[in-house]
Parts: structure tokens; sequence; C-alpha cells
């Protein structure tokens, strides 16, 4: 088994495990299925794909040293600092994803009266989240923990699982998959905001795992890119939540373009400097996410105002803070692009060597 | 808090109520009596306030008069039924005919901006072929307009009102895009749906002269379903909140407490000004040309009350129709309970609708079409439903009312066909003003009897498939009023010609509900704002060819 | 009929951002109703008035602040206040009123021997029935009585009664709502502002809802 992925030794653990059981369980099917041509078909085919993958993806040839040692040598010769630095800024964007999603999704499943109990999840999830990547910040160790890992991971499957809660409420009403319901049952976007938190929180513990001189990477992929590939994608989902509210709120103040406008720009400079990275666009693609950072400071200052703005202001805020413009969502940009400008300092040290 | 608005005027002094400011004023430029201004416009409501901004704007001196209070949204109204009737035209008028209608809070505002301060806010197009309802469908009249040309006046007027509907409307030709988004649908409004879904018909959100988001000083709409109450967040676009504050802006006076009694007319037989009774005196307002705006009540009122040895059957009257073709639409309900709790009283009445009998052909035993939608009633109203139309009263009404969160129903506006029998006269009682009390005859004929029992029986199944139980029928209801002075092209059948023009006296318009010579299955205060902008732009075009 | 909101009460929301200076004025004008005030109708007519009002829209005997509905439909009748229109067959509302109230009171006295408000709920209750139905006897001359049942009669008590904060938290209405208005208004779904309806087994739930509602 290679060290290299920790993932895929889990992953060869738990089949190996099932096997056990479904041989104790059922041992006629399993000599049944181990007689039969489709097993070796099997680990024919499984083999081919791994060589293949492997060819592609694999980082250049290094001696092989022994996993436990691998990761003994990690712990007492760690990666550069500038490695460790990305991997806990990339759990500041999982912590600021995540504070957001808790205080979004407080105030949404709150107005949704909590009518199924799944809707207390995301709170749960939220809130685990971001305590894990607030001790992330915190824990100066060049290692990734397994606590997190683990928070992170049910954050992912936690925000896939809302994808599929929202899709359900917006498609069970009259009229299905129309603008109104788009605009007013459950936000199709809003779960995508956890998943990401754990995505980032994932690549953030990988690349503090990063062993001694080794290139972090992330699901075999050089980080800086796989990275910058999942905030740009996250910003764009973001862009599409927020366009699509501002859409229901009739673009009434001008300012309201600006989320639809600008992290695009941003997302799109992040992802050329990812395929062809150079030093202008870099620099072009570093300002504008740091100006999409700011934006999502900015969106909240807006927001505020859109509360002042309703009727009664914020002395009805028992009505406006849960009607009104969403408070906690703006700085879903700010997270996504700080994962960016991790993104881009990664590709830039992954192009220097 | 400041003086009763019923009691003094306020549009005095060189300024009017700013209604977006609590204790706001704004400066409005005013008129001397004996000051010929180019129009004088009797009522300020969805035909006379809208075309007193139009003309105003156009550069013409309006002075625009209207016998109700003005109102200040967000400090005069209360969120109370009987306190707000203070809306409505409470003087009296006597009803009969077959089918005596309700008036009042059901049809008629006394408001500066009219009923629309107290309308129910839906906003819907003509269906085209209904312009040319004789020719193309069989019955009725035919407008003398074309429903091309009232197709862009509708789209300046929904872009003036700003009004909240769906991306996409499933019926009648394209139109753009309404400006803002539609409003989240309640409970009733998903009945409706469901069951429009269920009878596999096309329903839709309903678009309203209420704003879904923000809209300069205005708040967007808090849902607290007291519309036809009257809107204390200002998010109703009423003609008070939209055409009035630019009128002011362009010059025009609005003056308040002032009811017109009489038109007055020189020997040349053309109107020289209008009487009018502000603050316990008659006064009179000189004028180049007067519009008449007081909708199918007081407009012929007015007409037939300024009779005089040389127009002895009241003015513009040389073809005997002000006053008749009085229409109204048919309101009719079917209500049901509901397991589920609906608690219909949160957000505006008619949230959903269906127009589908207004373009289907087939299928029907009558003229014309109506348009169902999704209802709201407040306590007074519904007690009401329950106990004068149901016939409930004792510990049966008490019961039934208790079950007030869980009642859900659906609503027509059904074309009625017009009849010259319906009309508008003069009585020998008088009101306060000393004014003839008028008489308002109405009975239905039996092309809308059909209209209502194929409205009320499809109701019916649709309820029926939502999931509701015990339904009735509310039989007895009507809404709105047009027809008592109507457009045509031949003075010998009508009051006026397209342009609001009254054919004998060239310096006399009409210009509100008055006109329509059909009513379609939709509410008709869009069309009268369109007609009111199209007639502007008329009085313009001729004014800079020829002066009027 | 058990109370279907236990313990909701939209007094409760009088101070709070759902009301109005306006409304306020308003309600608690309504709410200084003395009941026993009558300017309109005479001492004689009280009682008859104050009987049909009890049948028409009864109140629980325990309600601790019930509304003044016969003291509220005098008050329309002193200032006068029309609805905007009259049928043509009914006598403007005071005349209508006062023939009105001395038939139903002739029409007891011929039957039972006793004034209106002194014969029994059951034996009130079938008289209006009567006047319901028009099956009534001289005493209405050309005043129609089933037209005055329907659309005076009705009509101004029932309108008295609902119009009252009692009614509303009777029906669980949620009342005055300026500058707050409502948030949920899908199926089932109640803001804490309003009112709680006690479905069976739940009633303390729905009391101890009620009891934060404000």
């Amino acid at each position: 088994m290679t060290g290299a992925d920790p993932a895929l030794d889990r992953l060869a653990i738990l089949a190996l495990s099932g096997t056990a059981i479904a041989m104790l369980v059922r041992p006629r099917h399993v000599s049944a299925l181990a007689r039969s041509p489709l097993l070796p078909a099997t680990s024919r085919l499984t083999r081919n794909v791994a060589r293949s993958a492997a060819r592609q993806l694999a980082p250049p040839p290094r001696r092989a040293t022994a996993p436990r040692l691998a990761h003994l040598i990690a712990r007492l010769a760690p990666s550069p600092a500038a490695t460790q630095a990305a991997g806990r800024r990339l759990n500041s964007s999982a912590a600021l994803l995540a504070f957001s999603v808790l205080a979004d999704s407080a105030v949404e499943h709150y107005r949704g009266s909590f009518h199924n109990r799944a809707m207390y999840i995301p709170l749960v999830t939220g809130a685990l989240t971001l305590g894990a990547s607030v001790f992330g910040i915190a824990d100066k160790r060049a290692a990734r923990h397994p606590m997190r890992d683990t928070i992170y991971g049910a954050a992912a499957v936690t925000g896939l699982a809302g994808l599929g809660f929202h899709a359900y409420n917006i498609l069970k009403r009259p009229s299905g998959a129309s603008w109104l319901n788009l605009f007013y049952a459950a936000p199709i976007g809003a779960p995508m905001a956890l998943a990401l938190a754990g995505l980032l929180g994932r690549g953030a513990e990988k690349v503090r795992d990063t062993p001694y001189r080794r290139r972090p990477l992330v699901l075999g992929l050089p980080a800086g890119r796989a990275l910058a590939a999942v905030s740009a994608a996250g910003l764009g989902g973001t862009v599409g939540e927020a366009g699509l509210l501002h859409f229901r709120g009739a673009f009434q103040n001008p300012f309201m373009i600006a989320p639809v406008t600008i992290p695009p720009v941003a997302a799109a400079l992040l992802s050329a400097a990812a395929a062809f990275p150079g030093r202008i666009i870099n620099h072009l693609a570093r300002w504008w996410l740091r100006l999409t950072a700011l934006l999502g400071f900015a969106g909240v200052g807006f927001h505020v105002y859109g509360v002042s703005r309703a009727m009664g202001g914020w002395r009805n805020w028992s009505q406006n803070v849960v009607d009104g413009p969403p408070l906690p969502a703006p700085p879903s940009f700010t997270g996504l692009a700080l994962a960016g400008l991790t993104a881009l300092s990664l590709i830039e040290r992954e192009y220097d060597g | 808090m400041s003086a009763d608005a019923r009691e003094t005027p306020r549009a005095i002094g060189g300024r009017a109520p700013d209604v977006f400011r609590v204790g706001g004023w704004v400066p409005m430029r005013q008129y001397d009596g004996d000051e010929e201004v180019d129009f004088a416009i009797v009522g300020t409501g969805a035909g006379g306030g809208t075309l007193a901004c139009k003309l105003a704007e156009y550069g013409f001196s309006v002075v625009a008069l209207d016998a109700g209070p003005y109102w200040r949204p967000l400090e005069d109204f209360a969120s109370d039924e009987h306190h707000q009737a203070k809306l409505y035209w409470t003087d009296e008028r006597i009803v009969d005919g077959d089918n005596p209608i309700q008036l009042g809070s059901n049809n008629s505002g006394k408001s500066v901006g009219g009923s629309t301060v107290h309308f129910a806010m839906v906003s819907l197009r003509f269906r085209p072929e209904w312009f040319k309802s004789r020719s193309k469908l069989g019955y009725g009249a035919d407008w003398p307009l074309d429903w091309r040309e009232m197709w862009s006046y509708y789209t300046e007027v929904e872009d003036a009102l700003k009004i909240s509907g769906p991306v996409n409307y499933p019926w009648g030709p394209k139109r753009p895009r309404y400006p803002y988004r539609p409003h989240e649908l309640n409970a009733a409004a998903l009945v409706l749906a469901e069951g429009a879904e269920a009878l596999g018909i096309a329903w839709s959100p309903t678009p309203l002269a209420t704003v879904s988001a923000p809209r300069g000083r205005a708040h967007p709409c808090v849902y607290r379903g007291m519309c036809v109450i009257g809107c204390s967040t200002n998010a109703k676009q009423s003609v008070l909140n939209t055409w009035l504050p630019r009128a002011l802006e362009a010059g025009a006076e609005i003056r308040d407490l002032a009811m017109v009694g009489r038109i007055e007319h020189n020997d040349s037989g053309r109107v020289t000004g209008v009487h009018y009774q502000r603050q316990d005196r008659w006064r009179f307002q000189k004028a180049r040309n007067v519009v008449v705006a007081g909708y199918s009540i007081e407009t012929p009122r007015l007409l037939l009350n300024s009779a005089t040895s040389r127009f002895p059957d009241g003015l513009a009257n040389s073809s005997g129709l002000v006053g008749k073709n009085l229409m109204i639409q048919a309101n009719q309900a079917v209500w049901g309970i509901m397991a589920r709790e609906i608690r219909s009283y949160k957000g505006p009445p008619s949230l959903a609708i269906t127009e589908h009998w207004n373009y289907a052909d087939e299928g029907k035993d009558f003229f014309g079409g109506y348009s169902y939608m999704s209802q709201g009633p407040l306590p007074l109203v519904w007690s009401g439903t329950q106990s004068s139309k149901r016939g409930l009263w004792g510990q049966r009404l008490i019961d039934e009312m208790e079950r007030y969160n869980h009642q859900v129903g659906l609503k027509i506006v059904g074309e009625c066909l017009p009849q010259e029998r319906n009309r508008v006269t003069l009585t020998d009682e008088r009101d306060q003003y000393g004014l003839p009390v008028p008489r308002v005859t109405y009975s239905y004929s039996d092309n809308d009897k059909r209209l209502i029992d194929h409205s009320l029986t499809f109701m019916r199944q649709a309820l029926d498939a939502a999931g509701a139980t015990e339904i009735w029928e509310e039989t007895d209801d009507t809404c709105h009023l047009n027809g008592t002075a109507r457009m045509g092209d031949d003075p010998k059948t009508s009051v006026v010609n397209a342009d609001c023009r009254s054919w004998d006296i060239p310096n006399l318009w009409i210009c509100d509900g008055s006109v329509f010579p059909t009513v379609g299955g939709v509410n008709p205060s869009l069309t009268i704002q369109a007609i009111a902008c199209r007639t502007a732009d008329r009085i313009k075009a001729m004014t800079a060819r020829s002066g009027l | 009929m058990a109370d279907r909101y236990p313990g909701y009460d939209v007094l409760n929301k009088r101070n709070s951002v759902s009301w109005n200076d306006q409304t306020r004025a308003v309600i608690d004008k309504r709410m200084a109703i003395d009941p026993e005030k009558h300017t309109y109708f005479t001492d004689h007519e009280w009682p008859t008035l104050r009987a049909i009002c009890a049948r028409i829209v009864p109140q629980p005997p325990d309600r601790v602040h019930p509304a003044p509905v016969a003291a509220m439909v005098d008050e329309k009748l002193a200032t006068n206040s029309g609805d905007g229109y009259r049928d043509a067959r009914l006598p403007p509302m005071r005349e209508a009123w006062r023939r009105a109230l001395a038939a139903i009171d002739g029409e007891a006295r011929s039957r039972y021997g006793r004034a209106f408000h002194h014969i029994s709920a059951l034996l009130q209750d079938d008289l209006l029935r009567a006047v319901q139905e028009g099956k009534v006897g001289d005493k209405w001359g050309n005043l129609p009585a089933k037209l005055f049942f329907q659309k005076r009669l009705l009509h101004d008590i029932v309108s008295s009664y609902y119009g009252h904060p009692a009614a509303w938290s009777e029906i669980g209405f949620g009342g005055p709502a300026s500058p707050r208005g409502y948030v949920r208004m899908n199926f089932d779904r109640r803001d804490p502002w309003e009112a709680s309806e006690a479905k069976p087994g739940r009633e303390a739930h729905a009391r101890a809802e009620n009891a934060r509602v404000g």
C-alpha cells in the first residue's frame, strides 16, 4: 500500500473488513463470487485504472519510504512554514464559510420552524465545522487531525444532503422548478456553502499534512490548482445564489449588481492563473480576489442597511432580520476569496519549484 | 397627531402632504378660483389622478379636486376594519333592481387617490380580443381602441407602479417583464395552485401593485394582509403614492375635501368650470377644460346634476346613455375548510390567479370570461359573509367563525354584459352637501347567470381537488363599477369618443372606469390608468396641432 | 366549544411592534366603551337590543372583558354611520331599527305575553328565526322582516362583535399588524406573535405558546 494517500488506505481497510464480515455472514455467496470470473476481471480493471491514474498524477519518483517513517519525518522536519500557513489559511476559509452557514441556516431554518427535524443538522455540523476550523487555525502542528478531518467530511456530506433536501422542497411545491419556488422555497445554493467548508477544510488538513520535501497535493493533484478549481467553482455557485436573490429583489439598489460582477471576474482570473500562471495574471487575480474578500464584508454592511430600509427597520427585527436580506450570507464570498488567494500562493510556489 | 384629514383640508397654504415622510410636506402650486386653469379634474383616482400627473408633466396647468381626505398612510392608517371605513364612500346611496349591489367598502373609495387607496392591487391587462368584443367574440360592444396601442400604455402603467409580477405570465401576448418579482404565495394561494394543477389548468402568481422589494422611499410589503383597509406600509402603489407625488412636482394642485356639485357651462355650450364645496362654502374654479373622473356612480351623478335648460338631460347626454350600461363584475365565491391551517389573513388577499376562463372559448355556454383568485378576508368581511350571506347566527356562527384559520376560498372576477336597464339615476333625497342622492339599479342578465353558474361549478371542483371539505357557495357578491359613460365611435351610441372627449361638449372629458363599453374578466384599475395615459398623450398631440 | 386558542389575547401585542399609535388610539377607545351606555336607543328599546345581541353573537359567560356589542350598535345608530348604500326596500337605518325592535318586542308579547328580553333563550331564538325566514305578523307593516334581518340586524350586530378584540382572540386572528406584519405564510406555519391552535392533546403546549405572544 502506498503511504502517500491515507484515504486510499482507509478505503482498502474498509473493503477488506467488509469482505471479512461478508465471509462470516454469507460464506456461500462469497465463495461463489470468488469462483466467478467477475473477481479477476474487476481486479484487472482496478489495477489498470490505478496504474494509468498513477502515471498521470504521480509526483516525480522518489525513494520509497515506509509510511510510518515518512509520517515521523514529517513531524520532525515539517514542510516549509509557508505550506503550513497556507493550510491554516484554508482552515480560516472553512471557518468563515462555516460561520456563514451556521448563522444563515439558523435564521432560515428558524423561519422554517424546523418543521423537519433534519433542519437542526446543518446548525450542529456548521457549529462543529466552525469549532474545528478555529481549532485548526490555533493548532500550529504540521499535521492533519483525524477529528477535524471527520468533521470536515461530515460537513461535505451534510452540504450535499442539504442540496437534496432543498431540491425536494422546491420540486414538491406547485409549479416545481419555477422562478417562484427558486425565489421562495428552500434556497438551492445555500447548502453548498457547507459542502465547500468541508471540502476546503479537507484541503486544509491535506496541505498541513504535506510530508517533508514533498509538494502539497490534494486528491493527488497539485494543491494550488486543485484548490483554485474548488474556490472558483465555489465563487461561481455563490454568485448564482446571490444573483438569484438579487434578481428577486429586482436589483432595486444599484449596489446589488456588485456580487454578480466582481466575484465572477475573480473566479475567471483565478482559473486563468491556475491554468496559465504568469506575473501579470497572478497579480490581477490576487487583487480581484482581495476585492472580492472585501465585498464579503461590504455585503454585510449593505444588508444591515437593507434591514433598516424595511418597514419598522431594526425595531421590527423579529420580522426584518428573518425576512430581510440575509446578514450572514455575504461572508461566504470572503471565505472563498481567501481560499482562492491561498490557492494562488500555492500555485506560485509550485511553479517556483 | 395631526388634525383629522376628514375635517380640515391638508393641501392648502402652498403645500401638500408628503406621503413618504411622517409629518412631511411637499410644495404645491396653487391656483385661484378665477384663474382659468387648463384642466379641472374631478376625482383623483385611477383615472383622474393619473391624468392629472401626465397633463401636468406635459406642461398643462391642472387642478384636481377630490371629495375625499388627503391621507398620510404611514400615520393615519390603523389596523382596524371599522376605523378604516373612513376610506370608503359611505354617503347614502340607494340600491335596487333584481340584484341590488353592495357599495361602500365593496367598491367605492372616498380619498385623494380614489379607490386605489383601498383596492386589492390586482393589475391585469385586458385580453386583446375584448377590445373588439362585438366583432371578434360576438357580444357586448366594440371599444374604439386598438389593443396594440393599449399594450404600450399598459407597459407604461406597469412600470410607473412597479408591478410585482411573475417572470413569465401564462396568458395573452408577450409583455415586457414585470418591473418587480412576484410575491411569495400564502397558503390560500397555494390551495388555488394545487387545485389548478389537479384540474390541469394554468395558474400564476397575481401581478400586484404592491412592491416586493424597496422602491424609492416606499417599504416592501410586510404581508399584514390589510390591503383593502389601507396600506400603512406604503408598499401598495396607489395613485396617492405614485402618480400624485409626480403630479405635485410637475406643478399640479390637488384640492382635498372638495366635493364638486355642478359643472358650469356658458351660452356657447362649452363648460367653464366647476362648483365645489370646501370648508362649508361653495366655491368655483374656472377652467378651460373639465375632466370628470369620479368613477361610475359619481361621474353620471355629476353630469346629470349639472342639467340646465340648455341640457335638460344633463351634460354630454344627447345619446341618453349617461348613467346607463352600469356594469359590475360578478364576484361569487366558493369556500371550504381545510384540515391544514391556512391563516389567509396573512399577505395580500389575491396572491394567486387563474385566467384560464378568460382565454378559453370552448366549453362555455355564455359570452365573456372570468378569472378567479385566492382570498384572505379579514374578520368583519368574513363574519359578514357567514352571517348576512350564509345566514348563520348564534352559536352556529360563533362555532363557524372559530374555524377562521382553516377556511379557504376562490372568488371570481366575472364579466357581466352591458345592459341599458342597469343605471345610475337621481332620487329626491338629499345628502349632506344638498345634492341629490343617486339610485343604483342592477339586475343580472341570463348570460351573467350562466357565467356565474359555470364558475361556481368549476371552482367547487378546484377546491375539492385541493382537498377542501364542507364546500359552500357564496352567490351574492359583486365588485367594481363601469360603463355609465361609455366610449364609442358613434355619438348616438356613446357618451365620449376614443380620446375620452364627450361628443356634445368639446371641452368636457370623462376619464375613469365609466368609459368602459365592456368590462372583461379582469380588475379594471390597470386599464383605467392606461386609458388616462393615452388620453393625456392624445390631448398633448391635439394641443400641439391645433390647440384645444 | 372548547377554547381553540387557549390563553391567546391580541391585546398582549398592544405595546409591541405589531401595533402603531393610530391603532392604539382607536382600540383604546373601543375598549373603553361603556357596555351599558346607550345614547340612541331608549330605555325601553335597550333591553330588547341587548337580548337580541346576546342571541346573535353569544359570548362565553365567564369572559372577563366581553365585547359591548349592544353599545357598539347603539353608537353606530347614534352617529348614523352608514355603509354607503341602502336597499331601496328598506327605510333608512335609524327608522328601520326603531320599527324592527318594536316589532320584535311586540311579537314576543303577543306570542308569549312577556317582553322579548324576558322570554327564554330558546323562544328568543325561535322568534329570531321566524324573522329571518320572514314568517312574521303584521307588526312589521311594510318593513320587510327577512331583508331587515339579513341586511341590517345581522350586519350591524355581527360586525360590531367581530370588530372587537375579544372576538379576534376567539377566532385566532392575528389582530393589528403594522409595522410588523407576518413572515411565515405557508400551511401550518405561525409566527411567534400569532395565535397557537390547541390541537387535540396539545392544549398545554398551545397555552404556553400563547402566553409568549407579545
